[in-house]
């Protein structure tokens, strides 16, 4: 009992500090990742998700979002169901974060005109940790900076298993656009 | 004989009809889930919804992940599509909100997606407001 309580009060101390040192750091919660996995002549494949959360520390460079994967919204319910329960298996694997730093950023250097960054860092998608090297375009916003661009994933590199009867259906690299709008 | 013969075909005929009908459009195109029309599953505040994610993030996810949620609590913060209840709770609209509730207390309607632990907040979704209270 007494050490749950001990474990309590540490948790709330971490999450006050971790908050105060963010005081300088540039956040969205409402980041957009719109994703693109349709093949020619085939039904449509995309979703997006409205509700990402980024932070980046200007001083560093240093950057990370995550995603919760039952955020993400398709047209079709049925293709939905089946991105949750199939592929992704969010019930297990909730979240998808994206870990890293952003070389030689500066702050100072952003302008209105997009500047090219290179972010290197860790994707962490479906349980499954993956280096990956990322362009983002940064460019200057009201209070803060906008950070947008694309890559691409592979769901193979990330243990994602597509069945034989859907493979043509869905693109082998699965175009993912970002747009985060971060802010003191 | 041939009467009944016919008979039983029709049947058939209408049965397997009716399946290939309930197939199309009950599970083909079942439309999506609509969390303003859905009853919630649980109902509590905002502060407790957080410390059962604090306590067990996987005992949390099994309970909440994925289902209809009402949340109560003050509004600490609000957006065009976005209001924070006690500062644990993220609820994203899908149309703008009108009025303005900061610092009332309210009750908030939505999927729970999750635990974000960039920021210490539980993300829901596709969120209505039920009339607030004083």
């Amino acid at each position: 009992m007494k050490k749950s309580i001990i474990h309590f009060f540490v948790l709330v101390l971490l999450i006050t500090v971790s908050t105060d040192a963010w005081a300088q750091k540039l956040i969205t919660k409402t980041g957009n990742i719109k994703f693109q996995a349709s093949t020619p002549s085939n039904e449509e494949v995309a979703a997006e998700n409205k509700s990402v959360s980024a932070v980046l520390e200007p001083s560093t460079g240093d950057f990370a979002a995550l995603v919760l994967i039952k955020g993400f919204r398709f047209k079709v319910a049925l293709m939905e169901e089946h991105f949750n329960e199939n592929y992704m298996e969010s019930e297990k694997f909730s979240k998808a974060t994206l870990k890293g730093k952003m070389e030689d950023f500066d702050l100072s250097k952003v302008t209105s005109t997009a500047k090219n960054f290179t972010l290197k860092g860790d994707l962490t998608l479906h349980g499954v940790t993956k280096p990956i090297t990322v362009t983002v375009k940064v460019s200057k916003a009201a209070n803060g900076v906008m950070a947008m661009g694309s890559f691409e994933v592979k769901p193979e590199d990330y243990g994602i298993e597509i069945p034989n009867l859907v493979r043509k259906k869905i693109a082998d690299k699965i175009k993912v656009n970002y747009n985060f709008l971060l802010v003191k | 004989m041939k009467r009944k013969r016919t008979a039983f075909v029709l049947a058939a005929l209408l049965i397997v009809a009716a399946a290939g009908i309930y197939f199309y459009y009950g599970f083909l195109f079942k439309g999506a889930r609509d969390i303003a029309s859905e009853k919630a599953d649980f109902n509590i505040t905002a502060t407790k919804l957080l410390e059962a994610y604090n306590e067990d993030p996987k005992k949390a996810d099994v309970l909440y992940l994925n289902k209809t949620i009402e949340i109560t609590g003050a509004v600490t913060k609000e957006t065009d599509s976005v209001i924070t209840l006690e500062n644990t709770v993220f609820c994203l609209f899908t149309q703008k909100i009108k009025e303005k509730h900061l610092d009332h207390k309210v009750s908030v309607k939505g999927k729970c997606i999750g635990y974000d632990e960039l920021f210490q907040e539980v993300k829901l979704d596709q969120c209505t407001l039920n009339q607030p209270h004083n």
